[in-house]
């Protein structure tokens, strides 16, 4: 069966002065899939993230989502604003509680009434309900990382992006990471995860996408994600 | 939650004090109309215009702001437009500012004099001076401290008329240049035990405050006249004319001329009323 | 001594009784630099906001300028604003020189590069990350920008704090621009130095007291809002 795209991206190109960070890439993002994003460090894996979030521009690309025609990369910013979530390796969290925190992700134009039920489900999935009132910048950060994946969750993106999301966490706070990410992708949500350590993702992961030289160089595709992409070995190496 | 209500309270304490003083102050800093008068500090600081203008303001429904400068400084503003009328104490830059057109006319309006004051023991000898030249020489023959207010003011105009009289170019260690008011050249002379000149009206207002003593006095070149001069609207047509020349005709009209002569400082009467009867003529109400 | 003494014990009588013309002077001093923050602060915020986040060609001279402006004297600024607004100067028509505007206007400029300077330091030290996530959780530019403000707040009311402590005790300019005319353009600092000069140093001490006691306070509050600052940062 032919799967379904969330995303499809060609031609996309970025230079930082006159490094080329990103040279013509082209990919897919099967919907409700969760992609793992490999390559060394400077290989444009943040770069890559950040311009899907629209955090930057690229130089050229060209957009396409399900079912629609192809589009230049910058009539299609303010989509991908509306519908991609990126979250920072190392989440920034506003001076304030974690339910300011969370409250903010909803803008000023949802009535707290409206607003309270959605926190407090927001706060639930995190398994956060202690900490509501909790200074967000007193929480280690694997609650940094929860909380901010609630965050994102509240503006109910079809797209994630996260940027090392399981660096620098230890083994607890990294399974409940994961497991909060094998939730949203079972809710149907499209997942791109950058990460140095593609084991940690085993499982949950159907695709992988490995950077090198401003090229995509190995893309397996796996529709089932039990099953190990062939080319295991060879990302192994580049980690190591 | 606490650190924000702090801040929220501070801030807002900021913002409440501040508003709370906007509305405090007496809007009569802005009336309709204003005549802004340009003056000698010793006018200002004697308290006689304190005492004159409300007079003035209230039978007139106009609102005086006073600029206490030097008359230097008083003329120029004239010149430039920036005051309405000027009321000063230098004859020959009064002719002057007339004559270049940038005042109407000059106005006599009441007279001073200078006096000479210096330390209790007056050194020198210049108690024993027969006019203002002696006196002047005496100090710089033995080169007494003086202080000269170097502003360019009426008084320092006065001063070196005197030293120029007196044939004396005054320079030299004993000759201090302060380029400061009235006020503060007569506390400097107290503080140095120096000789300074002065107008009667602000060694009146200080004398209790200084260990000065007058050290000459009565020397008809001390004569000391202040004129008003209405700044020319032909020049400067943005100017408030009619106030300015509502001011004049009230200054050396019969309630201004009374209240000069009753105003007094200590018990003594600083200025002798001066307006002269065919200028007054000259004034259509 | 002993004058001094006295001095002050008139000066104390004079703000206790609530001598008028002592508290229209008080007055005059807080509207005018009220006035001048609260016209300066949003414009000087916005161009410290570009200067720490935008990317343009000379932003760096820019920057550099303001913190030269810095030391600018007041009196030179006074000059400056003095020249100008003069019935003479270019911006004589205003009709602005010895009022209250005009010392506004000359406040303004001196708290502009204050307010400048140190909201741009304010700005800069602060995560470049706030604007970002405020950006990608669906903030407009303008609240985004509100979240940076809000976020570096303890940094930019030490700039306004700084900025007012200047302006509110600052005597050349205001001397030059407003005049020094009673009851509407006589602030402490001017009071101050005509009361001096007058040798009536019981007005002069009160209304010093008044200015010490308000450079204690801001001073303080200075100390407390960055002390804050670093406890929560």
């Amino acid at each position: 069966m032919k799967p379904e795209y969330h995303l499809q991206v060609s031609r996309l190109c970025k230079n930082h002065g006159r490094r080329l960070i990103l040279n013509e890439l082209e990919f897919s993002l099967p919907k409700g899939s969760c992609t793992l994003l490999t390559g060394e460090n400077g290989a444009g894996k943040t770069t890559l993230l950040r311009i899907l979030a629209n955090l930057e521009k690229p130089d050229r690309g060209r957009l396409r989502l399900t079912e629609q025609p192809w589009q230049p990369w910058r009539k299609m910013r303010r989509t991908l604003q509306q519908r991609v979530m990126y979250l920072h390796q190392h989440p920034y969290m506003f001076n304030g509680t974690v339910e300011y925190n969370l409250r903010f992700a909803l803008g000023s134009r949802v009535p707290q009434r409206d607003a309270e039920p959605l926190i407090g489900k927001a706060i639930r999935l995190i398994g956060m309900e202690a900490f509501r009132k909790t200074a967000a910048r007193t929480l280690s950060g694997g609650e940094r990382q929860r909380v901010a994946l609630a965050r994102a969750w509240l503006r109910s993106p079809q797209v994630m992006l996260l940027d090392e999301p399981t660096a620098n966490l230890d083994y607890e706070s990294r399974q409940r990471t994961l497991e909060l990410l094998q939730r949203l992708r079972n809710d149907g949500m499209t997942l791109v995860i950058a990460s140095h350590d593609p084991l940690h993702f085993e499982g949950l992961t159907e695709q992988r996408l490995h950077l090198q030289a401003g090229k995509i160089e190995a893309v397996a595709l796996n529709m089932n994600p039990a099953a190990q992409p062939a080319n295991v070995v060879s990302m192994r190496r580049d980690y190591a | 939650m606490t650190c924000r209500n702090i801040f929220v309270r501070i801030f807002s304490l900021f913002l409440l004090t501040l508003s709370a003083l906007q509305f405090a102050v007496a809007q009569a800093g802005e009336p309709q109309q204003v005549i802004r008068l340009a003056t000698t500090t010793s006018t200002d600081n004697s308290g006689l215009l304190q005492a004159l203008l409300p007079y003035f303001e209230k039978g007139n429904g106009y609102k005086v702001h006073v600029i206490a400068v030097g008359t230097g400084k008083a003329l120029r503003m004239g010149r430039d437009g920036d005051v309405d009328v000027v009321l000063v104490h230098a004859r020959k830059a009064e002719d002057e500012f007339v004559r270049e057109g940038f005042g109407e006319r000059r106005f006599s309006v009441m007279y001073n004099d200078f006096v000479l004051v210096g330390p209790a023991g007056y050194p020198a000898g210049v108690r024993d001076s027969r006019d203002a030249g002696d006196a002047f020489r005496k100090i710089a023959r033995h080169e007494a401290l003086f202080i000269s207010r170097s502003d360019d003011s009426g008084t320092h105009k006065k001063e070196l008329g005197l030293w120029k009289k007196a044939g004396i170019k005054p320079e030299g260690k004993w000759y201090r240049e302060a380029g400061q008011g009235m006020g503060k050249v007569l506390q400097m002379a107290g503080e140095l035990s120096a000789y300074t000149l002065t107008d009667r009206g602000t060694w009146l207002a200080y004398r209790e405050k200084l260990p000065l003593r007058i050290a000459f006095e009565g020397d008809p070149l001390l004569f000391n006249p202040y004129g008003i001069i209405a700044v020319n609207p032909e020049v400067h047509p943005h100017i408030n004319h009619e106030g300015a020349m509502a001011l004049i005709r009230w200054m050396t009209g019969k309630e201004g001329q009374a209240r000069i002569a009753a105003f007094t400082l200590h018990g003594q009467q600083l200025f002798k009323p001066d307006a002269k009867a065919d200028e007054v003529a000259l004034l259509k109400p | 001594m002993s004058a001094l003494l006295e001095a002050t014990e008139k000066a104390l009588e004079l703000l206790i009784s609530g001598d008028e013309a002592l508290w229209q002077i008080i007055a005059i001093s807080f509207k005018v630099s009220g006035s001048a923050i609260l016209i300066a602060t949003p414009p000087a915020l916005l161009i410290a906001f570009a200067l720490a986040y935008l990317r343009f060609p000379g932003r760096r001279v820019l920057v550099s300028l303001f913190s030269t402006l810095l030391s600018v004297p007041a009196v030179v600024v006074g000059l400056t604003l003095y020249l100008l607004l003069s019935n003479r100067g270019p911006l004589g028509d205003w009709r602005l020189l010895f009022t209250q505007s005009a010392m506004v206007l000359g406040q303004i400029a001196l708290a502009f590069p204050i307010l400048v300077a140190m909201g741009h330091a304010a700005l800069q030290s602060a995560d470049k990350r706030a604007w970002e996530t405020a950006r990608t959780l669906g903030a407009s530019p303008l609240r985004a920008f509100f979240v940076v403000i809000r976020e570096t707040r303890f940094g930019l009311l030490a700039a306004l704090l700084a900025a007012y402590g200047r302006i509110i005790a600052e005597v050349g300019a205001s001397m030059m621009l407003g005049g020094n005319i009673l009851n509407y353009t006589r602030n402490i600092p001017t009071a101050i130095a005509l009361e001096t000069s007058k040798g009536e140093f019981a007005q002069g001490i009160a209304l010093g007291a008044i200015l010490l006691l308000l450079a204690f306070t801001l001073n303080g509050l200075l100390h407390y809002v960055q002390g804050k600052g670093v406890q929560t940062s």
